[in-house]
């Protein structure tokens, strides 16, 4: 299968909010692909939430094709699972920051899996992070910065969100990290609730402090 | 001009991302891949490439003028950092160097063409310029188009200047894919002319007696050309200073910084000083509105203000073009440093209507490269300000 094979099983035609679906990941499948299984692909068996919420969106943002993983959880509970991933491939040879090609590799384990999974073209989102993308440690300045954040243009407005009658959102992840902070800080303004679930308790209500300028 | 709606739009979508380097096929809530393309006639194209080369012999030659007279700078009121190492630019040499700027085009209601500004630094858009219009032309089925092919003029002009199966190192963010798709396309093109290529970030080039050095892992070594995609407003922000060698580099750039001097705002501001110097700025006195001081405006409603270092229409002051809050944001910030921002007269951008009555504003990007027409890279709207938010439309050329 091609990338673009692989990106339509993530984004089939018509189903919403697979217009926000970044096709970065998917460039790089092609016939030259290097193929290498990411170990235990298995779907995990999720609690912190155990059917779909109404009204609620999901952000998970654990590391690389764990999320990947999680995102298929979701989907077998009514959810879309959208990646938003980002990072590019470092130059040839080059050290880099981030391995993107995890991501690129559970991308396509996961479509074969997401293909079984019948998901409503009316499905509430969820979006998939990779929370390794802002790791930004370089040994020296010779390695390739292959680090990324996501940013309010890469995912629907606050107020696309409640239009399409979404209130409240849960990040599901170890921390909200800084990046995502910005974004959901302005949705709360907006009166978008966010809640957060590290993956073992059930999601609670959490209120997003502004972030100062010199924090930025 | 007209628009043409694009059948199977979806799978004309699919492959823009995958076969034209469009990694970026949403903004917030907006798609930026348009359901038309834009159809100029022959006569349109022949008036623009007229134009666009007018316009860059008359901006090349501001360049030579201000370069050899550094105290005519003085009102471009360029960041600190800049104005220190632009006296390092005293070796530039055209010929050494490949020259690649963008004019924006608007067709509007008061004459046929206005311009609104140059992207004399970093224009981007290539793919869009390249690879889109002919898919588009293969969507359409129809052999009554043709366009100009921005990325083979540019990667010829590019291998002319670096030796034969030379390195060139395509300095961008690397955090950015929204920078990448622009370097991949680009990098992938100069491949086939049989150049190496290393993508890299800005601080992986030091210089050696004005030769651009590769510290990039993996790849170290001299490299034969540089071509640069991070802005220089950003480049002299990276941390620890080794970036001054751009200035002053014999490796073949493009662009050079010299292209400061065209890609600030406040470039108009010394036309009359320039026009003293005799060089002939007709093209631009004619295509470009009036520009002046923010202090000149006096309340008068007819201006707006744009900031001097702005990039893709961000924070210009078209009230009916602003978000919420936004406007009065950015009259705000006006108040508050004047001088990093002129005001410009307003025109009255004309829209296209599309069959089924859509209206759209249109910019038409017009490159050139050495001096020549190279191609397009158009936007349209359904507002009149072009920023992020407009869609990218491939530029086809009616043949008569």
């Amino acid at each position: 299968m091609t990338g673009k094979d692989i990106y339509k099983i993530w984004a089939p035609t018509d189903a919403k909010w697979v217009d926000w679906v970044r096709p970065v990941p998917f460039i790089d499948i092609n016939e030259k692909l290097e193929l290498y299984e990411v170990s235990n692909f298995e779907i995990p068996n999720i609690n912190y939430i155990h059917k779909l919420i109404p009204n609620t969106a999901i952000i998970i943002d654990i590391p690389g094709s764990e999320s990947i993983k999680e995102g298929l959880a979701v989907a077998k509970l009514g959810y879309r699972p959208i990646p938003i991933y980002n990072g590019t491939t470092e130059t040839k040879n080059a050290r880099a920051t981030v391995n993107n090609h995890l991501v690129t590799m559970g991308l396509i384990q996961g479509a074969f899996e997401l293909k079984k999974i019948e998901i409503s073209d009316k499905a509430m989102p969820a979006f998939l992070l990779d929370s390794n993308r802002m790791n930004r440690y370089k040994i020296d300045i010779s390695v390739f910065d292959n680090s990324w954040d996501i940013y309010a243009q890469d995912i629907p407005s606050a107020e696309y969100f409640l239009k399409n009658n979404i209130n409240q959102i849960i990040v599901r992840g170890d921390k909200i990290q800084k990046d995502l902070r910005k974004i959901l800080y302005k949705f709360q303004e907006k009166g978008i609730k966010i809640l957060f679930t590290n993956g073992y308790e059930e999601p609670k209500l959490v209120k997003i402090e502004r972030i100062l300028e010199k924090d930025k | 001009m007209k628009l043409v709606p694009i059948p199977n739009y979806n799978e004309y979508r699919l492959n823009l991302m995958f076969d034209a380097y469009k990694w970026d096929p949403q903004f917030l809530d907006n798609n930026t891949i348009a359901k038309y393309a834009l159809v100029i006639s022959k006569e349109e194209d022949e008036e623009l490439k007229e134009l666009t080369e007018r316009l860059d012999k008359e901006t090349r030659k501001s360049e030579e003028i201000i370069n050899n007279n550094l105290n005519l700078a003085k009102m471009l009121k360029l960041p600190g950092k800049i104005k220190q190492e632009i006296k390092l630019m005293k070796n530039y040499n055209p010929d050494t160097h490949i020259r690649l700027m963008r004019y924006d085009f608007h067709p509007t209601c008061e004459q046929k063409w206005t311009v609104s500004e140059v992207n004399s630094d970093v224009p981007g858009g290539f793919a869009e310029a390249s690879i889109m219009p002919q898919i588009a032309i293969d969507t359409l089925k129809e052999n009554k188009y043709y366009y100009k092919n921005f990325g083979e003029i540019l990667t010829r002009a590019i291998a002319k200047k670096v030796p034969a199966k030379g390195r060139i190192m395509l300095v961008h963010c690397t955090s950015y894919s929204d920078d990448r798709q622009v370097m991949q396309f680009l990098g992938d093109k100069l491949e086939t002319l049989g150049l190496g290529v290393i993508y890299g970030a800005a601080d992986h080039l030091i210089f050696n007696n004005n030769e651009a050095i590769s510290i990039l892992d993996g790849n170290e070594g001299k490299v034969d050309g540089i071509f640069r995609f991070t802005p220089l407003e950003w480049l002299i922000e990276i941390k620890p200073k080794h970036w001054q060698g751009y200035f002053n580099t014999i490796t073949p750039s493009c662009n050079h910084p010299i292209a400061i001097f065209a890609q600030t705002k406040r470039f108009p501001l010394i036309w009359d000083a320039l026009e003293k110097q005799g060089v002939d700025l007709g093209t631009w006195r004619k295509l470009l509105p009036e520009t002046i001081e923010v202090k000149e405006v006096k309340g008068r409603e007819e201006y707006i203000y744009k900031p001097a270092c702005g990039r893709v229409g961000e924070k210009i002051s078209i009230k009916e073009a602003c978000s919420e809050n936004e406007y009065e944001e950015i009259i705000k910030d006006v108040r508050r440093h004047p001088k990093r921002y002129i005001a410009q007269r307003k025109f009255s951008s004309k829209p296209v209507i599309s069959e089924n009555g859509e209206e759209f504003h249109v910019c038409i990007g017009s490159y050139s490269v050495e001096g020549m027409h190279a191609g397009y890279y158009a936007r349209i709207s359904k507002l009149p300000r072009i920023d992020s938010n407009a869609a990218d439309i491939p530029v086809l050329i009616e043949r008569s």
